[in-house]
């Protein structure tokens, strides 16, 4: 899943200064899963917008929505009907929800309130960790299901590098050295010659925005344009 | 909103098939106790040996030999299947319904059950180390030393040999009534033994039980001595020389004595089965690896999880009657859960499947193992305690409690905030009905002088106050919050007033940053029996924000 986490309140009164009616817009997939963007988070973040301004001289007003997910345009025409009323939308969706509902609405100001951080693993209530870069290309087949994109602090494809000390990486010996734990794992299950091999390397220069187009969508997405 | 569905009664149909797990004396009781009340019963015993058991706890001959009568008995019962030496593996469902995978001889086998009763055994431990001793053949435990008795050539030896016997209670750990008994027993032995003496180093003599100030006073007419003291005495072990030496309260002289024996104290300790069973039926432990966690609000022989009851020494050390005592409580339990297989259960917690995005958020905190999933989050109404942390948990508010949805405590919240009384603070207090509720109804009852501007919200347990009312109290024109939760350990769901207090923190965090003074939400735990400290309690809020109004 996508995990983001709320911005600091401060950031987020600044970010909706000047706007006097705003929507707070949550989303029910991933940020919600990683307890930041739901429909709770949305209530709780209206309700502290309210606190504030309730000594303001000029109070703001604030409303609540919360689709399915913000990455879908069919569930962002859901709030066709209400936009309209608001100056700006403040939206608790990843990156990828926020600018979608700014492309839908494109005459109003869409605002961010939370950072998109990464996509990660659910290890408990409210406990996420990082698990993958979406680097374009997995070597997660050679490595034991360990990215050594995410995991190692060079991102190599091939280690580990002169930097393994003992079980840690070198930036930190509470960091634990991904090359380290994909040994361990590949010696596990017997695979070592799988060290031994040449991963080759991604093409970093190949990192400008992705469009993936599912086998037998192709025609699909031709006769629709 | 859900509340369509609310007071929609489900009907469950339950399995009339009850897995005992533990075939000792309390495991025996209850499948003979369920197998007379007509349902059909699954027992797996743990352990190979039923005597070793009773000798820990200090049977009688006449009670061995009835437990022995019903072994016989529930192994010839058509209604019992026994699994021999059975582990278990694992176990799905819920309430009435519940799947178990048990290894057995070799082979594993799944088996519904409508209901589970845990009545594992308990171990005996020795505690030499803790007085410095060493296993020897004249320095050995309570059990060793019933062996010696029990023994023809032992005893003689002990008899002809003269011997001088030592025994050391108390000091190593509290003790119970069970383990004074077995000692008290072999005392009783020894000073009816021609020429030997029977010393007891003591710390508290625990004589809670049928029948043992009786016994405890017999041995000392018979010439038991009895050192009570309030700290272990020193004991020397140099080879075949024991010396004991001590402060003697009572003539107020240090004493040295030379015993030939020494006796030393054992405990009793959870089977060393409780941990995996708990693991595999998902249930709490409590201390010393008890199945049972110290909380008022337990009746005998609940577990945190509806339909799992725990009985006899799975949950405390107990001996046989205080054993079958726990069967028969547990039959009831049963008895009402299970009733002929069929029943009508109205949900307190609906999930609206729309809204829910399956985080398993839910699932992970509730206390009482009653959510699980298909598609969407399901929550059992058999299971179901009701206490809500699940819908304050949930990140799309998609869980509704019966009498307690969003929308009703919305408007509650917005009727108590906005209440006008003339000039004084507004104050919502938010109360467990399990505690401050009633505290709070008493405080009226009895006439304490409280707030006039002070209004109580009933919520089932503090673990379903939201933060986002805590905010909206304030939203709405409340001056001050107050969440009241039961006392620490003693929340009636285990963990609601901790994520209470949890919400709290977060909420302390959210205030200042919004710039509203902290000591206008406080949190505090009470019991039920404390009006004059909630009187207390709302009366200093009051005075506290009164001060920032004037």
């Amino acid at each position: 899943m996508i995990v983001a986490e709320r911005k600091p309140f401060d950031e987020i009164k600044e970010l909706i200064q000047g706007y006097k009616k705003v929507l707070v817009v949550g989303c029910g997939t991933c940020v919600a899963v990683c307890l930041t963007g739901g429909e709770k988070e949305v209530g709780v973040l209206s309700a502290e917008l309210k606190l504030v301004n309730k000594t303001a001289s000029d109070p703001a007003s604030f409303g609540e929505a919360t689709v399915q997910r913000q990455c879908d345009f069919e569930f962002l025409d859901e709030l066709k009907d209400i936009v309209g009323e608001y100056d700006a939308l403040l939206s608790m969706a990843c990156g990828a929800g926020i600018q979608f509902l700014a492309e839908r609405y494109p005459e109003i100001p869409v605002l961010p309130a939370v950072d998109t951080v990464f996509i990660g693993v659910n290890k408990d209530v409210g406990w996420y960790e990082e698990r993958c870069k979406a680097c374009g290309s997995c070597a997660l087949g050679m490595t034991g299901g360990i990215c050594p994109v995410t995991m190692c602090a060079k991102s190599l494809f091939n280690g580990p590098c002169g930097g393994t000390n003992q079980e840690s990486c070198e930036i930190n010996k509470d960091q634990p050295c991904a090359w380290r734990m994909i040994y361990e794992r590949l010696a596990k299950q017997g695979r070592l010659d799988n060290i031994i091999k040449i991963c080759p390397p991604n093409d970093w220069r190949n990192q400008k925005p992705q469009t993936l187009i599912q086998p037998g969508y192709e025609e699909r997405k031709t006769a629709v344009e | 909103m859900n509340t369509k569905q609310q007071n929609d009664m489900e009907k469950v149909n339950l399995s009339t098939q009850i897995a005992v797990i533990g075939g000792g004396y309390a495991g025996l009781k209850a499948a003979s106790r369920i197998s007379a009340n007509g349902y059909n019963v699954i027992l797996a015993p743990q352990h190979n040996d039923t005597d070793n058991n009773l000798a820990v706890l200090g049977v009688s001959a006449a009670e061995t030999d009835r437990i022995k009568a019903l072994e016989n008995d529930v192994a010839n019962d058509q209604n019992v299947e026994i699994l021999p030496l059975s582990t278990l593996l694992e176990a799905s469902g819920m309430p009435g319904n519940f799947t178990l995978r048990f290894e057995s001889a070799g082979a594993v086998l799944e088996k519904s059950a409508g209901a589970v009763v845990v009545a594992t055994d308990t171990a005996v431990n020795p505690l030499h180390q803790i007085y410095g001793l060493t296993p020897a053949t004249n320095v050995v435990s309570v059990s060793e030393f019933e062996n010696l008795l029990a023994s023809e050539t032992t005893r003689k030896a002990i008899e002809d040999g003269k011997k001088t016997v030592a025994f050391l209670v108390g000091f190593a750990h509290e003790g119970s009534p069970l383990l004074m008994k077995r000692v008290l027993n072999c005392v009783s032995d020894i000073v009816g033994m021609d020429g030997c003496s029977a010393y007891v180093y003591v710390n508290n003599i625990k004589v809670a039980d049928d029948g043992l100030e009786r016994l405890y006073t017999r041995c000392r007419n018979s010439g038991a001595i009895y050192f009570k003291l309030q700290k272990a005495p020193t004991v020397i072990q140099e080879n075949e020389k024991l010396t004991v030496s001590f402060y003697d309260p009572v003539i107020r002289n240090d004493i040295e004595l030379n015993p030939d024996i020494i006796v030393c104290e054992e405990v009793l300790v959870a089977d060393n089965v409780n941990l995996g069973l708990a693991e595999a039926l998902h249930i709490d432990v409590g201390p010393m690896g008890f199945l049972q966690k110290e909380n008022v609000h337990r009746l005998p022989v609940a577990s945190n999880r509806e339909g799992i009851f725990v009985v006899g020494s799975a949950r405390e050390v107990q001996d046989l009657s205080t054993s079958w005592s726990d069967v028969d409580n547990m039959m009831l339990r049963v008895r009402a859960l299970i009733g002929d297989g069929e029943k009508s259960v109205a949900a307190k917690a609906v999930v609206d499947r729309e809204k829910c995005t399956i985080c398993l958020t839910c699932y992970r905190c509730c206390p009482h193992g009653a959510i699980s999933w298909d598609d969407k989050a399901v929550i059992s109404s058999l299971a179901c305690q009701g206490c809500g942390i699940c819908a304050s948990e949930c990140p799309m508010d998609a869980i509704q409690l019966a009498d307690f949805t969003d929308a009703e405590m919305t408007d509650r919240i917005k009727a108590a905030a906005s209440e006008s009384a003339a000039n004084a603070p507004k104050i919502v207090a938010f109360c467990c009905q399990n505690s401050a509720y009633e505290a709070g109804l008493a405080a009226k009852a009895f006439g304490h002088q409280l707030p006039a501007g002070l209004q109580l919200i009933q919520v089932p347990c503090a673990g379903k106050i939201d933060i986002h009312y805590i905010l909206n109290a304030l939203v709405e024109g409340a001056d001050g919050v107050l969440v009241l939760a039961c006392h620490t350990g003693n929340c009636k769901s285990e963990f609601g007033n901790t994520y209470a207090k949890w919400r709290i923190n977060d909420a302390y965090q959210k205030l200042e940053q919004v710039g509203i003074e902290k000591d206008r939400l406080e949190f505090k735990t009470l019991a039920s029996n404390m009006a004059s400290d909630f009187a207390r309690i709302v009366i200093d809020m009051e005075k506290r924000i009164g001060q920032k109004k004037g």
